[in-house]
């Protein structure tokens, strides 16, 4: 059983079911539907048993494929997974299914619709699974492309200018990191035999303290405009708003998720030296992230919008936690990414399902739901308290160790990030009551259809999962634990100094 | 002399361009004795042409021969140049059935013409003589200005003609200053490596300095580098855009071998002189070229503008050559080659598509091409993937070429460089996408399905393809070009 | 060697100087010598003798650049065939052949010629 290499199933499954559906011809829309669940169901089933062989407790890298791609280069197929990845690839699989439900509305062009979110699947689980640096640069480029054409095609309103400004963005930004990558390749010559691009041999490799941080930025670049750190974050009320229900989902839950993992994995491995130099001016970056997105989105009057801000204070929390240097802060980071992840894509679900009942998105609009469609406001008041952190559920585990851990190393800088919360709890609960209670003052909400059964199917095992993991968060906890400590360690160890290789200069 | 006269010929050295000259004789020949109906059985006789060529080109491989007293050299890099332009010839050639065989009157002519350029082309990749190569690049350009006026009654036509044979004739002139400078230094030498060792230590470093400078300057106007550009985007728009599919890659690839091998061969004592000018030209090719493309709304000068943006990649190859560090010199080589090879196949792939597009039911204008998802799945989505491959995206092969250029780079520790491109790599998205977005984005304006032939969609889709496998398995291409460094 | 080099041009620039003197000044002697006798018949432009009658611009048929290029094509092949037949006797069979294909492909032109009846005048 343990020989089977799930992995490497969960990745490719998505991509040979997005080839099989390019043979469907496109008047079979409800086929094709059913294939793309049935492929990401599968997929989901194929990555239960990557978490059933992982075994916890250990921080290395586990379920490793090797295989050679350019040997010439030193670039190989290899992939594995560790704690860190662990529940990013678990979240992005559970959560695909549910797109691919929540898509069900899509009567525009059905075939390219779902050929792109599988191959998007396969771009995003390969950017959490890929060991090696050039393998890791590819599916993170190649998220690129189907997400562009997601939101520009089945999106809203400025969906063109906003699926432009996305690609445009994040192309920018993966430059530099593809120019940092480069010469960490050729800086590992001096360690081992042959430059590689595999990520274990690059972790550990000797650079002088000047050279650490203009690689760490080079990195930084790339990963502070995905997660996105203010003023980088500009794309992104853009995009989540005008892209189609599953796009702002997985954009939410699982591509701002890359930027955060791969901080962790790159950022802070690779150069923690520089990291450790510059983690006061990543954290305040992320307070005023915090405080920024939250006050935003306290005045908003569209609720997509609204999440989507939502989305740059939360993952601010995430940041400050990755960066304060402690165990529980680490845990709780990636706990918190994980919590984002089933909170704000169930937002964007719900908000999805709001939308394809009236049509519009405008907090006005609606008013008094809560009368016409009364399991969708209790999901939904349930979420959103997930997502305010109230202790039972998901987001409260993860908020309170990385605030936890921001007072026992920067003291006061804790009471800004705290104010987040109080934030949090203002601008969601009086969105929900606009929304959901009060009298109902126009005609069009009074007889709304409620839940049918395929959004049952959505939503139960989302709110069963929001509700486990904020009553019992070890088993979780304790797969997450032992990577992030020995990320821990990297990071507060100074012992490794370098030998110097300095930027030799230019020609 | 006299035993330069006299030398055995090895004929097998030279089948490939034994072949295609036949052939193209051939074809002038039966095309003459063809009724009006039939001319277009010309295209079909060129394809055979090029197939045998490329047959015979295989028939070389792994063998290592020089000839013509070692003017004319069969290596690796000679059969991997000789493939490639087999290659485009083969794709121009689909191209343009369709295009000549409803319009223009000169079918057989312009076969004829084609072949001959390409002739040009095989035998630049061998030449490894000064007037051998001098020939070669004539015998590229010369029937390029023919091909170009084919459309006799435009007179947009006529202007593109007359630019590109001004500027062309103005190239060579200075181009062969250059080189009767390089021969009279070198005492009377023409061979590439007598060339050198003359060169070695000859002490005469302005007038090198010179000679090399004028060299560059005559191939700048071939491979339409900033700032010797001006031509080119004219020059596309106004010829039949077979032609300038043919012009922006065959022709444009001819002067980059010649410009590799003369630099490699022949100059690689005083790289330090030329490898800053290259350095220029690059960023000056990569920056204008994207810049001006941005303002582009007529896709084949937008093709044109890109193309000069593209060169600008190969250019950074020849910026990074440096004898005294054998590895960084055999990588750049390497990665200029993976470039050439990758942007023919997608540079030609995408003039392809706007031409099908322009002559069944839309037009060459960006506008246009509004909604062409709807109209035709099958050439938007072929389009966008040779536009996603020009901007160096994923999962086409156009991404291996981009990088392979910045690993070249960094290992050359020439880092602004590597700089100038990433940020001309974002501006050059801009561009692609912005006609990705028209097609798939945006609503059609104009009406009704767009019919592409079966052949061309044929060689498109081969094409794509072959992206899609470089992309996905590039030692196809790396180890070819490993094996063919100079 | 730099300096040899450019001083072979020197011997060249020296070169045109003279000769271009030498022409002038013969021209300006002249001028001093000859007796200066204007007339209407002398101002004439001279067509052996004869009267000139109409503008001097006047227009050529396009059609004569055929013949124009197919001289040039027979006359580049005698360019070629000269020197050959000069060696020919050294250089054997091998390059009787060349010259065969060679002449072979002019052929070609002037079949090619024939064909497209440029050469049926009018």
């Amino acid at each position: 059983m343990n020989d089977l290499p799930f992995l490497d199933l969960t990745l490719f499954l998505p991509l040979v079911g997005a080839l099989v559906m390019v043979l469907i011809p496109k008047r079979w829309e409800a086929l094709l539907r059913l294939a793309a669940l049935v492929v990401t169901t599968a997929t989901f089933v194929a990555s239960l048993g990557v978490l059933a062989s992982f075994e916890s407790g250990t921080p290395g890298f586990q379920q490793v494929t090797e295989l050679s791609w350019i040997p010439e280069w030193g670039i190989g197929y290899i992939t594995g997974v560790d704690g860190v990845s662990l529940w990013m690839i678990m979240l992005t699989t559970f959560l695909m299914p549910l797109c691919i439900l929540t898509s069900w509305t899509i009567k525009t062009q059905v075939k390219p619709y779902f050929i792109l979110l599988l191959t998007l699947e396969t771009g995003m689980l390969g950017v959490f699974s890929s060991l090696d640096m050039f393998l890791f640069y590819v599916f993170w480029e190649a998220v690129l492309v189907p997400m562009y054409f997601l939101i520009g095609m089945w999106g809203h309103g400025r969906r063109v200018y906003a699926a432009m400004k996305f690609f445009l963005f994040t192309l920018a930004g993966s430059l530099f990191m593809l120019l940092s990558i480069l010469y960490l390749y050729f800086a590992s010559q001096g360690s081992a035999a042959a430059p590689t691009f595999d990520y274990r041999s690059l972790v550990g490799t000797p650079l002088a303290l000047e050279v650490q941080i203009l690689l760490f930025l080079g990195f930084f670049a790339s990963f502070a405009v995905k997660v996105p750190l203010v003023p980088l974050h500009t794309w992104l009320p853009d995009a989540h708003t005008e892209a189609p229900t599953a796009g702002s989902v997985m954009l939410a839950a699982v591509l701002l998720k890359m930027g955060a993992y791969g901080l962790i994995r790159f950022g802070i491995a690779f150069f923690p030296d520089a990291a450790r130099l510059l983690a006061p001016a990543i954290i305040a970056l992320a307070i005023v992230g915090i405080l920024y997105g939250a006050l935003i989105a306290i005045v908003q009057h569209d609720v997509k919008r609204l999440v989507a801000y939502s989305s740059v204070a939360h993952l601010g929390f995430v940041v400050l936690g990755l960066f304060v240097g402690t165990i529980q802060g680490m845990s709780g980071g990636i706990l918190q990414m994980l919590n984002h992840g089933l909170s704000t894509g169930a937002l964007f679900l719900l908000v999805g399902a709001l939308y394809d009942r009236r049509h519009t998105r405008e907090i006005s609009e609606f008013g008094g739901l809560a009368r016409s469609v009364p399991v969708l406001a209790g999901i939904f008041l349930i979420v959103v308290l997930s997502s305010l952190g109230l202790p039972g559920l998901n987001g409260f585990a993860g908020e309170f160790l990385v605030l936890l851990a921001t007072y026992q190393s920067y003291g006061w800088w804790v009471i800004p990030a705290t104010f987040g919360i109080v934030l949090a709890a203002i601008y969601l609960l009086w969105a929900y009551q606009r929304v959901f209670h009060g009298a109902v003052s126009i005609e069009a909400n009074r007889n709304l259809e409620d839940f049918r059964m395929r959004e049952y199917v959505m939503f139960v095992p989302l709110v069963a999962l929001i509700v486990a993991i904020g009553v019992y968060p070890k088993p979780f906890l304790e797969r997450i634990e032992p990577s992030a400590k020995q990320i821990v360690r990297q990071l507060n160890d100074a012992s490794v100094i370098p030998e110097t290789r300095g930027l030799a200069e230019a020609p | 002399m006299q035993g330069a006269l006299t030398s055995p010929v090895d004929w097998h050295a030279i089948a490939p361009e034994l072949v295609l000259t036949a052939f193209a004789c051939l074809v002038l020949v039966v095309d003459l004795f063809l009724a009006e109906r039939a001319k277009w059985l010309a295209m079909p006789l060129s394809a055979i042409g090029v197939l045998a060529t490329g047959a015979a080109t295989l028939s070389l491989v792994g063998s290592e021969r020089t000839t013509l007293s070692g003017s004319y050299e069969i290596d690796a890099f000679a059969l991997l140049l000789k493939g490639l332009f087999c290659v485009i010839g083969f794709i121009v050639l689909a191209i343009s059935f369709d295009y000549f065989r409803s319009g223009i009157r000169y079918q057989g002519e312009y076969y004829f013409l084609l072949l001959c350029s390409l002739l040009g082309g095989l035998v630049m990749s061998s030449a490894r003589d000064l007037v051998t190569i001098f020939i070669a690049i004539e015998l590229i350009s010369v029937p390029g200005f023919i091909m170009t006026g084919l459309r006799k009654g435009d007179p947009k036509s006529n202007e593109a003609s007359l630019k590109f044979f001004l500027f062309g004739v103005l190239s060579t002139a200075v181009m062969l200053y250059g080189m009767s400078l390089i021969y009279g230094l070198s005492g009377g030498a023409t061979r590439l490596d007598r060339i050198r060792e003359a060169i070695d230590g000859s002490g005469n470093e302005p007038l090198v300095m010179l000679s090399v400078f004028f060299v560059v300057v005559g191939f700048g106007f071939k491979i339409s580098a900033v700032p010797f550009h001006f031509w080119a985007p004219d020059t596309y728009e106004g010829a039949p855009s077979p032609v300038a599919a043919f012009l922006s890659t065959a022709s444009k690839i001819g002067g980059f071998v010649g410009l590799l091998v003369l630099m490699f061969k022949a100059f690689p004592e005083v790289a330090d002189i030329w490898r800053p000018v290259f350095a220029v030209l690059a960023t000056l090719t990569m920056t204008v070229g994207n810049l001006i493309a941005l303002k582009q709304r007529h896709i084949i000068r937008l093709l044109a503008y890109s193309g000069i943006a593209q060169s600008g990649y190969i250019l950074v190859a020849l910026a990074l050559i440096d004898p005294s560090s054998p590895g960084v010199s055999r990588q750049a080589l390497e990665s200029a080659l993976v470039y050439i090879a990758i942007y023919a196949v997608m540079d030609l792939g995408a003039f392809a598509a706007a031409v099908a597009y322009a002559r069944r039911g839309g037009t060459y204008f960006i506008d246009d091409y509004a909604g062409l998802w709807q109209r035709s799945p099958v050439l938007a989505t072929l389009l966008t993937g040779f536009l996603l491959s020009l901007a160096g995206a994923p999962p086409m092969a156009g991404a291996w070429a981009k990088l392979f250029v910045f690993l070249a780079t960094i290992n050359a520790q020439v880092y602004w460089l590597a700089v100038v491109m990433g940020v001309n790599a974002v501006i050059a998205a801009w561009y692609y996408l912005a006609v990705v977005k028209r097609m798939f984005f945006e609503a059609p304006e104009l009406e009704g399905p767009v019919e592409v032939p079966y052949f061309l969609r044929a060689v498109m889709g081969v094409a794509a393809l072959a992206l899609l496998v470089v992309f996905i398995y590039p030692p196809v291409i790396t180890e070819l070009a490993e094996r063919s460094i100079l | 060697m730099a300096r040899s080099y450019f001083s072979q041009y020197l011997t060249i620039g020296l070169f045109l100087v003279v000769s271009v003197g030498l022409v002038m000044g013969t021209l300006q002697l002249a001028r001093l010598l000859r007796p200066n006798v204007p007339s209407y018949e002398k101002y004439t432009t001279y067509e052996s003798g004869i009267d000139p009658i109409g503008q001097g611009w006047a227009q050529t048929n396009v059609r004569y650049y055929i013949f124009a290029l197919l001289f040039v094509v027979f006359d580049v092949e005698a360019v070629f065939l000269f020197p050959w037949a000069i060696v020919f006797e050294r250089l054997g069979t091998q390059a009787l052949i060349e010259m065969v294909i060679f002449i072979a492909i002019l052929a070609l032109a002037l079949l090619y010629a024939v064909k497209k009846k440029v050469l049926d005048w009018l």
